[in-house]
């Protein structure tokens, strides 16, 4: 594999910078949710290619914590998403406003 | 032979959890069940306890299994369990005292509303408590040092409908609680010095490598825990009311668990306290402070438990003294041996309440409390080891520790000691004079035989093993001395011949002595020598005012100094500010109210903002 | 260039690509399977990276579990119309500055960074090398993870159990 580290890198910050932008700019819960996905993705996609530049595992085992921590989030923010669907019926995030 | 240990070390610690769990979740209304399972899970640990500590008896050194929880730059945590000499032996005395208070409390809380919420607290207990003696880092023995303290509160105040009981509890919890704050500054301070937090580590190379008054103030940091769960002099006037509790709780907390856990945390850390001898002379006015003030108080009680309770206090501070005399052994020893025949005054004496229903041991004397057989004699075998008498357990720990005491340059510390045995004797035997020779006795016939069920049974047996052992515990002196020589890199200093040896005797036979003059001689009037000095009654009875200075310095100070001052500070300043910014703050208000909306993307987006300036600056701090 | 790195740069613009449809897709079940794009090319470059085990376990986790909760999700509360007002402006111009300036600095501090250019090379890491590098240096995290999804489990179930109580609305 002859690309420099540096160009993984460009495709991980591309990555991440999509992320936020999916986490900030929709107005949809389960977008937010998916743009923290993108965001942890791009983080995995940094830590296996720096992992492979110095030759140490460490970096790898970060991504399975990553993996395992992304799990976790997405089950409990989809499962408080469900239950805030039904009782407003909205997915929108500016309609959360009961204590405005 | 390495997992076999693991496993015992595991099932030794958790199961009494696991007891905890099952009977919180599952068996609360089946208070049979909680019972023999609770019982059941501390048995296999005591098992499992004596297992490993035949197994280890002959090991050259401690066993560990750890693994790293945190390690960073310079900084290192490990947790995992640490079986050396002293972590094994107290592992066992927790264990049978945790076993044995548990079978009695099956005759004592029969038929209690709470008993499966008390069996679960128990287990609790034993869970703590084993796994804090057996833990490998400060961070882990503070982890299980907090769940001692919690369980214990829980403890306290069992019976929380009583005003006075969930008061003691929450006296207890707070005052433990002011030394804890202590440890766990002195926990940072060498975790900061030193970089690592392992007993091992504390205890070898890595403390010497710290700055002296580093280590100085740290050591007295982590004392300042000690002092708090070991009920020393500033502290320790929770301890009394801590009697609120039931009798088995009391028994427990006082030998081999809550107090013994800031003398078990003392031996833990010796080797890294004595780098420090200025800490250590700290260490040694505050345990001869404590045992001489406690004493006092012990001769003037009325309550047969509150007179256990100040003698705990008081052996507490003999043990402290012996340590930071450089006593390894003695503390230790007296540590063991205090552990048995505390348990068993406390027992006794809960045998006693239960059946006659009275704390005041005037009031059990008139009612025959000489009829209960057993119980007389455990509890006379138990004030004897108390007093130092030979050939019981506490002669010998006694012993060891005034030898320790005269290796001392200064003789004060060796003259205070005896005048503590001095009156230690002569509270004990108080007690038991007042209790088995009464004046006179107003029993009706009959009422004082022994009953015979299954309740008294379950309390006696606990007190026949207890008595046994303390009679025999005393013999065992020198294996186990050499089985702790075998940790220790530092010497074991001991003079042999001493004075102090027969000086201890002939005192403790004196404090016997006085108290069979003034209680228990035909004719006597059973009023002590204290009692006929009123100031100096008041003086003790009251606990030298402590709980009063703490309660003027709370009202003083804290209510009408600090509190004062805030108040004004309060009022003048920050209102006047408040008015003064109110106004502004509206106007910004409504300029930033846009930004205020609910919307959590406007925060995330703020977030990344943030983000994207410190991308900048790092960016232009690099070039 | 070598059919290797040919290979890299063809998926990266795969995985970007796709990523940058999902994120503007207003059907949200089309904006999962663009996602699944994207987390296959994350895995293919893995597998590149010499990480077999994780390029499985992305496909496994990220693909396969994570997308199909979303996909399930989507489709179990059914928005019949989604009446999202898609990248309202004073949203996305915001987000999109901070973003060029954001991806402006990651790019000058990537290329500042010594080291960064060297070609990586070809190392793969086995997957058993991989777990006894994980278990001997690692287990007691991992049990903390197990604790934590176990937590997870938990509290996910509560969530749904709290809503079947009569009263709270419709039950699907």
């Amino acid at each position: 594999m002859i690309v420099p580290l540096s160009h993984a890198l460009i495709l991980s910050a591309i990555l991440f910078g999509l992320g936020v932008f999916c986490a900030v700019s929709r107005r949809n819960l389960i977008m937010m949710v998916l743009g923290i996905e993108i965001m942890l993705n791009s983080a995995s996609i940094a830590f296996v290619a720096a992992a492979l530049r110095w030759q140490n595992l460490e970096g790898q085992t970060f991504v399975l914590f990553i993996l395992a921590v992304a799990a976790t989030e997405v089950s409990v923010g989809l499962a408080i998403i469900v239950y805030a669907f039904r009782r407003t019926g909205s997915f929108d995030p500016g309609n959360y406003n009961l204590l405005k | 032979m390495a997992y076999p240990t693991l496993a015992a070390l595991i099932m030794a610690t958790f199961l009494p959890f696991a007891a905890f769990l099952l009977i919180m979740i599952f068996t609360r209304m089946k208070p049979g069940l909680s019972a023999r399972l609770s019982i059941g899970s501390v048995a296999v640990s005591f098992v499992c306890s004596v297992v490993l500590l035949a197994q280890n008896w002959a090991a050259p050194g401690p066993v560990e299994y750890s693994t790293q929880f945190l390690a960073s730059s310079g900084l290192n945590v490990q947790v995992g369990f640490l079986a050396d000499q002293l972590g094994l032996l107290m592992l066992t005395i927790v264990a049978a005292i945790c076993l044995l208070v548990q079978i009695y409390s099956l005759g004592y809380m029969a038929g209690d509303p709470g008993f499966s919420r008390y069996y679960a607290f128990m287990s609790l207990f034993a869970w703590a408590m084993l796994s804090l003696s057996v833990s490998r880092s400060l961070l882990q023995i503070y982890v299980f040092w907090e769940l001692v303290g919690l369980s214990s509160y829980l403890l306290i105040g069992f019976w929380y409908e009583k005003f006075s009981a969930s008061q003691a509890g929450k006296k207890a919890f707070v005052m433990t609680r002011a030394g804890d704050v202590a440890f766990f500054l002195g926990i940072f301070v060498v975790l900061l010095n030193a970089g690592n937090l392992g007993v091992l580590e504390l205890n070898g190379p890595t403390a010497t490598r710290m700055p002296h008054e580093v280590l100085t103030l740290s050591a007295l940091l982590i004392f300042g825990g000690i002092v708090g769960k070991s009920a020393q002099f500033p502290l320790m006037t929770w301890l009394p009311d801590a009697m609120e509790g039931p009798t088995p709780v009391s028994a427990l907390l006082h030998s081999a668990t809550m107090v013994a856990a800031g003398v078990f945390l003392f031996a833990r850390l010796f080797p890294f306290f004595s780098l420090s001898p200025e800490a250590m002379g700290v260490f040694l006015a505050i345990g001869t402070i404590s045992m001489l003030l406690a004493s006092t108080m012990a001769m003037v009680s009325r309550d047969i438990k509150r007179v256990w309770a100040y003698s705990t206090i008081s052996q507490l501070g003999l043990m402290i003294m012996g340590l930071a005399a450089g006593g390894y052994f003695a503390g230790v020893f007296h540590l063991t041996t205090h552990a048995g025949f505390k348990a068993l005054l406390f027992l006794c004496s809960g045998v006693f309440i239960h059946h006659f229903g009275t704390n005041d041991f005037y009031e059990l004397g008139r009612s025959g409390s000489r009829g209960l057989k057993i119980p007389t004699i455990s509890i006379v075998i138990a004030a004897a080891a108390l007093s130092g008498v030979p050939p019981l357990s506490g002669y010998f720990s006694k012993e060891s520790i005034m030898s320790a005491l005269a290796g001392l340059s200064n003789p004060m510390w060796l003259l205070a000691g005896l005048l503590g045995v001095f009156l230690t004797a002569y509270y004990s035997f108080r007690v038991m004079f007042v209790m088995f020779f009464p004046k006179s006795v107003e029993q009706e016939s009959g009422h004082a035989h022994a009953p015979d069920h299954a309740g008294y049974r379950a309390m006696t047996g606990p007190l026949v093993f207890l008595a046994t052992v303390t009679v025999l515990l005393g013999f065992f002196e020198a294996p186990i001395k050499n089985f702790l020589a075998g940790m220790l890199v530092i010497d074991l200093h001991a003079p042999e011949t001493n004075w102090s040896h027969i000086a201890a005797l002939v005192l403790s036979i004196a404090g016997l002595a006085l108290a069979w003059f003034e209680f228990g001689r035909r004719g006597a009037e059973q009023v002590g020598f204290v009692e006929k000095i009123p100031p100096l009654y008041r003086l003790f009875a009251e606990r030298w005012y402590l709980d009063h200075i703490y309660g003027l310095f709370v009202d003083r100070v804290i209510d009408r100094g600090i509190s004062w001052l805030c108040w004004q500070n309060d009022n003048k300043v920050i209102d006047g500010a408040i008015d003064e910014l109110a106004g502004g703050t509206v106007e910004g208000g409504r300029i930033s109210a846009f930004l205020q909306t609910v919307m959590i993307q406007y925060r995330l987006l703020a977030i990344f903002a943030v983000l994207v300036f410190l991308a900048f600056y790092f960016f232009f701090e690099k070039i | 260039m070598t059919f290797l790195g040919l290979l890299f740069y063809i998926l990266a613009a795969v995985t970007v690509a796709a990523t940058a449809v999902a994120i503007t897709r207003r059907n949200m079940v089309h904006a999962v399977v663009y996602l699944i794009v994207s987390f296959f090319g994350t895995a293919m470059i893995f597998y590149f990276f010499g990480a077999p085990l994780l390029a499985a376990l992305e496909v496994i986790i990220y693909a396969g579990a994570i997308m199909v909760l979303f996909l399930f999700v989507v489709m179990m509360v059914k928005v019949d119309s989604p009446g999202e007002d898609l990248l309202p402006a004073r949203q996305w111009i915001p987000a999109a500055v901070f973003g060029l300036i954001y991806l402006v600095i990651a790019f000058l501090m990537i290329f500042e960074t010594r080291g960064a250019d060297a070609p990586l090379g070809l190392l793969i890491a086995s997957p058993r090398d991989f777990a006894l590098y994980v278990l001997q240096n690692h287990w007691f995290s991992i049990e903390v993870i197990s604790l934590l999804l176990l937590l997870a489990l938990i509290g996910a179930l509560q969530l749904g159990k709290s809503q079947t109580k009569p009263g709270t609305g419709d039950e699907t």
